[in-house]
This record gives structure tokens, sequence and C-alpha cells, in this order.
């Protein structure tokens, strides 16, 4: 392949900018104001259930849908006129869309041949993409006679023979079994490292976003609910929504009754909730109701005597083992029931229902949220 | 709209073509009709005092419905025996009512003459083995245009009875009888009523088709039975009487987009012609 | 549909009459066809075939033979072109846009021919197209776009939409999407379309009744002809070649179709 390498003197990428991109379907609105920017060799995956908006927004970018307003930048031009065929961008299929009366090798051939390359040109790029992908050896197959992970690598380099200006990946994994979609996420990975270029994948699998994205966008409804990279949506969730699409949370919801710096607490009935707030961060006002949202991880068995910023006790409602740790589902008086996941190796008790427990976190352990905008 | 201008395109050719060469001339029909041989509704007026188109009106009104009714009837049930029969059973069974579909309309006028005839094939049989003394007369008259009729017309109603009987669930029927219902009641109760809009879509199909049918009436009726569109081959090549012939064309239109409008609630358009496929 | 419930023997009864009622009365024609005699008959003493001979040996069948033959390549080619583009813009423009252009390629099929050969009439009168090969091939093209349309749009619906997509993102024009991906996909669908537009040109007689004379002359013409003025086994030979080149042609079909199965 004749992509350069990431260490040349100009960045291997092309950086897209999205300003108030938003698209309507008659009264409906599947895209709403939506601004993003991607630096030139990132890989951005926009996450979000299905109906969020994400797929529409990866089809204004490719140039198959138009939007209704705002505008695409690529590299500060912009693009939102051109039709997809002049945007020069590489784009993997949900399904992959290979042609099926083609082989592997003229389905990858294709971009290049309607670029009116000669063939032997043609044939050497061909190559030099099969070999990234390792699909040398099935060049003459037909895409019918290849398994999932083999279509997926073809669609891949097809749509990176051409060395295009970004790469859009629409849900590429979603289609492959388990293992199958673990091993290709280190291979996309690699591939990105190795390249260097600007990949924008969708997604509805946020363990895929965490795992391969440089920075993640959020949608949910058609918004744009948070983005940032994946410590940072995962340790800092602005919404409800967010803390609960992005891993598990408990969420947890007082009145604050005490408001110091570095600190706030919030009282849940008779349960005292103490929140940590770092410098800088916005502060809720004493009496108004507050919502944390705390990850079930971070919570602890307290051992007797033990001591925590924020204590509460209850007993094990249900429980499951599932290897890796226990899930204990807590009935709490003030809190409700409360998710707790327990490492099971270092696991103190052997859970059984209706056992009396004593939960304890640090006051870092939670983030204060917003509840949603579009909650009903 | 602006990207899709190259998709526009495709659709001019054959857009030119159909307004031109096929709008265009229809449209000139229903021009005639009020405007010759003087502007005006005169010609219509014939439909209140003409006995003669009056008679011509009811002969296809009455064939049409005969048609239809005898086509529906014939049909249903081989739509019914096709639609529950093993795969490989309904391939031939289609066979049986596809290829006549294909058959040339003269061919097939041809054959029904050469049976039908005084001298035909039946006759000969029939007064062979002493049923009959004196030849009966089974063509050149309104009998032998309704079997020619029902004959070309039975798959067009096996087609679209078929298609809804296909979109029946056979579990429904096998749950029916398992409920304790009698073959009769599942049928009636279960499977006629699923089958329905089926027969209201061939229905509309077959009479549409019998109002302006030329050939078979033609050849069959032997002049003696006319029908709409023979009718109006006589009034323009025979007599040149352009009006009036442009005035029946023009009913015959009306009456069957107005039979499409009333049953296109029941009945979809495109799906019953199979655009939608 | 079996389920364990079975169409009853009447209801076998009648389907069975029907399907011989379809049938049978076709194939009569052969035996007629091969009759020795001079008249409409079934053979007497032995099987004949000086009725097809006599047909060979006729320019005048020979001729009107050509000429229909010619007539269904020239239309077919037309409403093949005409209709697939259609049926190809249709697909890929929304069903909105497009649903008036759809029912207006269906016309042909509702509106009896007999009100268009009337019309056919004075319009080609106009355009100095009466008794002309053109104006028939034109005639019988647009009127043969309906059967095009039809079987194209079905091989449509199971083209993936994604595939025209993915040629276009990667830089393809619409011509090289239509050549390279959209018409080798559904070729099979535009050859049973160019089957049945050409069986529709091969015998249509209505149109060519108003709209030709003495310089067109079509087999459905000469046989229309023959079967109002003498009914003689020729008719019955010719009759019978007809039915041969139909089945051809639909398992021609047939053919395509298992492959495309495939």
């Amino acid at each position: 392949m004749t992509l350069p390498p990431p260490s040349a003197s100009a960045p291997a990428g092309h950086a897209l900018a999205l300003t108030g991109l938003t698209r309507r379907y008659g009264a409906f609105t599947a895209v709403q104001d939506v601004s993003l920017s991607v630096a030139s060799g990132q890989f951005l995956t926009l996450l979000g259930p299905s109906g969020s908006g994400k797929t529409t927004i990866l089809m204004m970018v490719a140039g198959f849908t138009e939007p209704s307003a705002g505008s695409i930048l690529l590299d500060g031009r912009d693009i939102t006129a051109l039709p997809p065929e002049r945007r020069d961008f590489g784009m993997v299929f949900q399904g992959y869309a290979l042609f099926p009366h083609m082989t592997v090798a003229e389905n990858v051939s294709f971009p290049l041949r309607v670029r009116g390359l000669a063939r032997a040109a043609r044939d050497a790029k061909v190559r030099a993409a099969l070999d990234l992908v390792q699909l040398d050896r099935f060049a003459d197959r037909k895409p019918a006679q290849l398994s999932g992970g083999q279509q997926q690598r073809v669609a891949l380099a097809r749509a990176l023979v051409f060395d295009p200006a970004l790469l859009l990946l629409d849900e590429p994994l979603s289609a492959l079994d388990k293992k199958l979609r673990g091993e290709l996420q280190e291979e996309l990975k690699a591939l990105h490292r190795r390249i260097g270029r600007t990949f924008i994948n969708v997604t509805h699998d946020q363990e895929e976003a965490l795992r391969l994205s440089d920075r993640v966008a959020i949608l949910d409804h058609g918004r744009l609910v948070q983005q940032g990279s994946p410590l940072e949506l995962y340790e800092r969730p602005a919404t409800r929504f967010v803390a609960d699409f992005l891993g598990r949370s408990n969420f947890l919801a007082g009145t604050v009754r005490e408001v110091r710096p570095g600190a706030m607490a919030l009282l849940a009935g008779a349960t005292r909730v103490v929140q940590a707030v770092p410098e800088g961060a916005p502060r809720l006002a004493l009496g108004t109701p507050g919502l944390l949202a705390l990850r079930p991880e971070k919570i602890t068995l307290l051992a007797p005597g033990e001591a925590a910023d924020t204590e509460v006790a209850g007993e094990i409602a249900a429980w499951s083992y599932h290897g890796t740790g226990f899930s204990l589902a807590v009935q709490t008086t003030d809190l409700g029931i409360l998710h707790v996941a327990l490492p099971a190796w270092r696991a103190a008790i052997s859970p059984t229902e209706g056992m009396p427990v004593r939960l304890g976190w640090p006051a870092d352990a939670s983030v204060p949220v917003a509840e949603d905008s579009h909650a009903a | 709209m602006r990207r899709d201008l190259g998709w526009w395109a495709l659709l001019l050719p054959a857009f030119l073509m159909m307004t031109v060469l096929y709008i265009a001339p229809i449209v000139q029909v229903l021009a005639i009709s009020v405007t010759e041989p003087q502007l005006g509704l005169g010609n219509y007026d014939r439909l209140l005092t003409n006995a003669g188109v009056q008679r011509v009106i009811l002969t296809t009104l009455r064939i049409g419905l005969l048609t239809t009714g005898i086509a529906l009837l014939l049909g249903y049930a081989l739509a019914y025996v096709i639609a529950l029969a093993r795969p490989a059973a309904q391939r031939w069974w289609l066979l049986g009512v596809l290829l006549p579909l294909w058959i040339s309309v003269l061919v097939r006028a041809f054959a029904w003459v050469t049976l039908l005839r005084r001298q035909g094939l039946v006759n000969q049989g029939l007064q062979a083995s002493g049923l009959i003394d004196a030849p009966l007369p089974l063509v050149w008259n309104e009998f032998g245009v309704v079997v020619g009729m029902v004959h070309y017309m039975v798959p067009y109603a096996v087609l679209p009875m078929l298609a809804s009987m296909r979109e029946i669930d056979s579990r429904l029927l096998a749950a029916a009888r398992g409920l304790g219902a009698s073959r009769g009641t599942v049928f009636g109760r279960v499977f006629l009523p699923l089958s329905l809009p089926g027969v209201v879509a061939a229905g509309v199909l077959v009479f549409i088709f019998s109002l302006g049918f030329y050939i078979t009436p033609a050849i069959l009726g032997g002049g003696k039975t006319l029908m709409a569109a023979e009718w109006i081959k006589l009034q323009i090549l025979d007599l040149v009487r352009w009006g009036m012939g442009a005035m029946l064309a023009t009913v015959l239109v009306a009456a069957i987009l107005a039979t499409l409008a009333v049953f296109s609630r029941v009945v979809d358009l495109r799906r019953l012609f199979g655009a939608r496929a | 549909m079996t389920g364990g419930y079975g169409a009853g023997r009447f209801s076998r009864g009648i389907a069975w009459a029907t399907v011989l009622y379809l049938v049978l009365p076709i194939t009569i024609v052969l035996p007629v066809s091969l009759t020795d005699q001079r008249f409409l008959s079934l053979p007497q003493e032995a099987l004949s075939l000086r009725h097809y001979a006599n047909i060979f040996a006729s320019p005048a069948w020979l001729a009107a033979i050509g000429q229909s033959f010619g007539l269904a390549v020239v239309s077919t080619l037309l409403a093949v072109a005409a209709g697939t583009l259609c049926a190809i813009g249709c697909w890929r423009l929304s069903r909105r846009a497009s649903d008036l252009v759809r029912v207006l390629m269906l016309l042909p099929l509702i509106i009896p021919s007999i009100v268009y050969a009337v019309g056919l009439y004075r319009w080609f009168g106009k355009l100095d197209l009466l008794d002309r090969f053109l104006g028939v091939a034109l005639a019988h093209a647009v009127t043969g776009i309906p059967y095009v349309v039809i079987t194209v749009s079905a091989a449509l619906a199971a083209f993936d939409p994604r595939l025209e997509q993915a040629a276009r993102g990667m830089g393809a024009s619409l011509g090289q999407t239509l050549r390279w991906v959209i018409l080798p996909r559904i070729a099979p669908g535009i050859a049973s379309g160019a089957i049945f537009a050409f069986i529709h040109s091969w015998d249509e007689l209505v149109m060519v009744l108003f709209i030709t004379s003495r310089q067109v002359f079509t087999l459905p013409r000469k046989m229309w002809d023959g079967i109002n003025e003498n009914l003689d086994p020729t008719m019955a030979a010719v009759a019978m070649l007809l039915v041969v080149f139909t089945l051809g042609l639909l398992w021609l079909d047939g053919a395509l179709r298992r492959k495309r199965a495939a």
C-alpha cells in the first residue's frame, strides 16, 4: 500500500468539522444542531442507541443524506454540497456492501477502476491493500465464499485502497460474533495506528467505542449529549443518560444540605451522601435537588468498624456470580436498590439473600450528573 | 433534489415516449369525442337517445359481469387448490395457469372456433355419439364469446387470489382444525374471509379487462354479439363516425378508471400489476 | 400452506376441470395442424406436414413472419432501454416523487388497446407514421414498457441499495455505477422483461389493425385475415408454430430465473 508512514512530516489524515448539522424528515428531527470536530489522525466514534441519529450523521458526512441545515468542513473547506462520489471518503458499510458478482480483488480494485487507473497500477495497489488486511490468498474468491470476518477485512481494504481523506465505518463489527469482534477491534485499532488516517466510526456498542476511540461523541434523540476521551466520559459523565449508557450506574437523588470548599453533602432520607467537588467545577446551591451517579465497582463492602465518607446499611436482595466477581443488588431504606460489583477473589463474604451488609464509598467515587433534557 | 438530477434523467426517455406516443394519442381521443362532428356534448346525448349505443353498453356490461363471475368462481377453486398443494405440485398447477396466459389470443380464439363451430370437433363428437341430432350453436353468439373470454380471464383471476391466499398463515387453518372446527367451518370462517381482498382484486382486474376486450369477442361473436371495443372499431374504420367512436372510447376509459377508483381502497393498483414486488 | 389442511374433493374437481379447460383447447391445434385433409379436421388416414410446408412455401406468410420478428426485436430494444432506466430511476428516487411516473408506466396495461389504437390512428396520421415500420415499432415499444418496468422493479427489489451507495461513495459516477454494479446484478430481470416485451409485440393485433394496411403486414394481422376469411389447416399450422415459439421463450425465461435463483 502506498500510504505514507505516520512519521511523515505532513499529517496523513484530514480534519473534519461539523457545525450546526441538522436533518429533519417532515416533522421528525433525526439530527438536531450537532457540532463536532475531529482532528487529523484521530479515531472518533459516534455512539448512541438505535434512533439516536448517529448513522444519519455518518450518512451526511458521506454525502448520501443532505443536511437540512448546518455545514460540513474538511480541512476548513466546505464540502456540504459535494455529492458522495466527489468527497473522496472511504467507507465500510453496515453488512459490508461487497459486490457479490465481483471477486475480492475486483471489489478492492473498484475504487481505482472508477478513477481510471491503469491496470498495472491497480493490481499493485490491490495487492498491497490485501496484504495489509492479510487476505492476499483470497484475491480470486467471491465474497459469498468468505467468512464474516474476512468479508469485513475486504470491506476495509476496499475502503482504504484509494488513500481516502477519511475512513467512515458504519457499525463495522456488528454482524460478527462476540469473540471475533474482540479480535477485529484489536486489528482495527492497530491498523489505525499504523496508517495514521482519520477514522469516524458509528456503533451502538459502548465497549467497542471505549476500546477503539481517541474520542467518543454520545448521541441521544438526535442531539450530541457529551463528547470527550473514553476515560473522561466514563469517569465524568455529564448526564444521567451518559452515565447509564456507558457502563452501569446507580443514581442517588437527594437534596443539597451542606456546601464546603471541595465537597458537598446531599441528604436522601436519613442518609448523608458526601460528594467531592473538584476545583472549578460547577456547584449546586443549598436546598436544591441533586443527582449523583455511582459506578457499582466503586462501592465497597465495609467490614465491621470500617468507615467511609458515605455509609449505608441494607440487605442483599439478589446476587449472582459471573467468574470475575459477584453482582449484588442491595436493598437500602433511603437510596433504594444499589447495585454493587465485587471482585470475587477479594470478597469477604459469600452472599446469601437477606444477608445484612454495610456499604461505603469515598467522596470522589460518585459524580454529579444532570437530568436528561428530553426526559418526560 | 439537486443531487438526484442524474436519477431523474433516467426517467426521461420512458417519460417522453409515454407522454408523446401514449398519453397524447389518448388525450386526442377524449378531445375528438367533444369536438367532432361539432363542438359540444352532442355525442354523449346519444348515450340517452340512441338504442344502438345503449344495447352495446348493456351487452358489454352483461358479458363483462358474467365473465367476471364465472372466472372468479373457477379461479377461486383453482387458486385454493394451488395454495394448499405441496410445493412440487404447485409448480405444475401454476404451469397450467400461466402457459395459456402467454399463448397468443389469436391462437386461442382460433382453437375455440375449431372446436365449437357447427362442423367443429365438439359438435362432431356429440353427433357421432348420438347425443344430439343437429349441431348445437356453440359459437358466433354470446355463449361462444363468454367461453372464450372466461378462458382468457381465468389466469388473471387466479394470480391475485393466489397471492392473497399465500399470505394466509397455514398455522391458523391447522389451529382451527385442532380446535374442532370442521373443514367447512374452517373454510367459511377463516379461509374465505382472509382471502376476500384477493377476490376483490381479481374481480376488478377481470372486469376492467373484459370491458375493453376486442379480439376474442370479435372472432367468437361473429359480428352478432357486439361489445364496446368492436363497436368502436366499426364506427371508426367502417363508418368513419369519429365522434361516436371516440365518445364510447372515452366512456370506456371513464368506466375503467371509475372502477379502479372505487376499489382503490381495497386494491393496491401497483401491487395488482406487480410493480411492487 | 399445508399444515394438515388440504383442499377438499369438490374444489379439487373444479380445479382439475378448470385446468383442463385452460390447456386442452390449445392442444387441439396440434392434431388439426397435422391433418391430411384440406379442411379443418382431425387427421383421417395419416399425419401430414403439408400445411407446414404450405407456410414455408408461401412468400406472404414468410414475409409476415419476418416483419413481425423485426418489429418485435426493434420494439423490445426500445422498451428495454427506456423501461430499465425508468425502473432504476424510480427505485432510487423516493417513492412519493416517482409514484406518479410508475402509475404512468402501467397505464398501457389498464387502458384498453382499442382506445389507444383509435388515438394512434389519428396521431400517427399527423406524424406521418401510418403503415410504417417505425410507427408500429414505436407503438409496440411504448406498450411494452410496462412489462419491462414490472420485471426490472422486481429484480431491483432484491438488490441491496447499499451496493449503489458503496459504489458512489468510492467515487463511481452514475454511469459507472449503472454499468458495473446495477446492470450486472439485475440482468436476469431485464432479460425477463425483454422476453415479455417481445411476446407482447409478436402477438399484438389491435393497434396493427388500425395503423397498418399494406406496407406493414404482421403475422397476427395475417392470421386475423385467415380466421375471418378462409379457415383452413394452414392456420392451425401457423398457430402451432406460434405456440412452440412462445413456449420456447417462456422456457428461456424460466431458465434465466433458475439461474438467478442459483
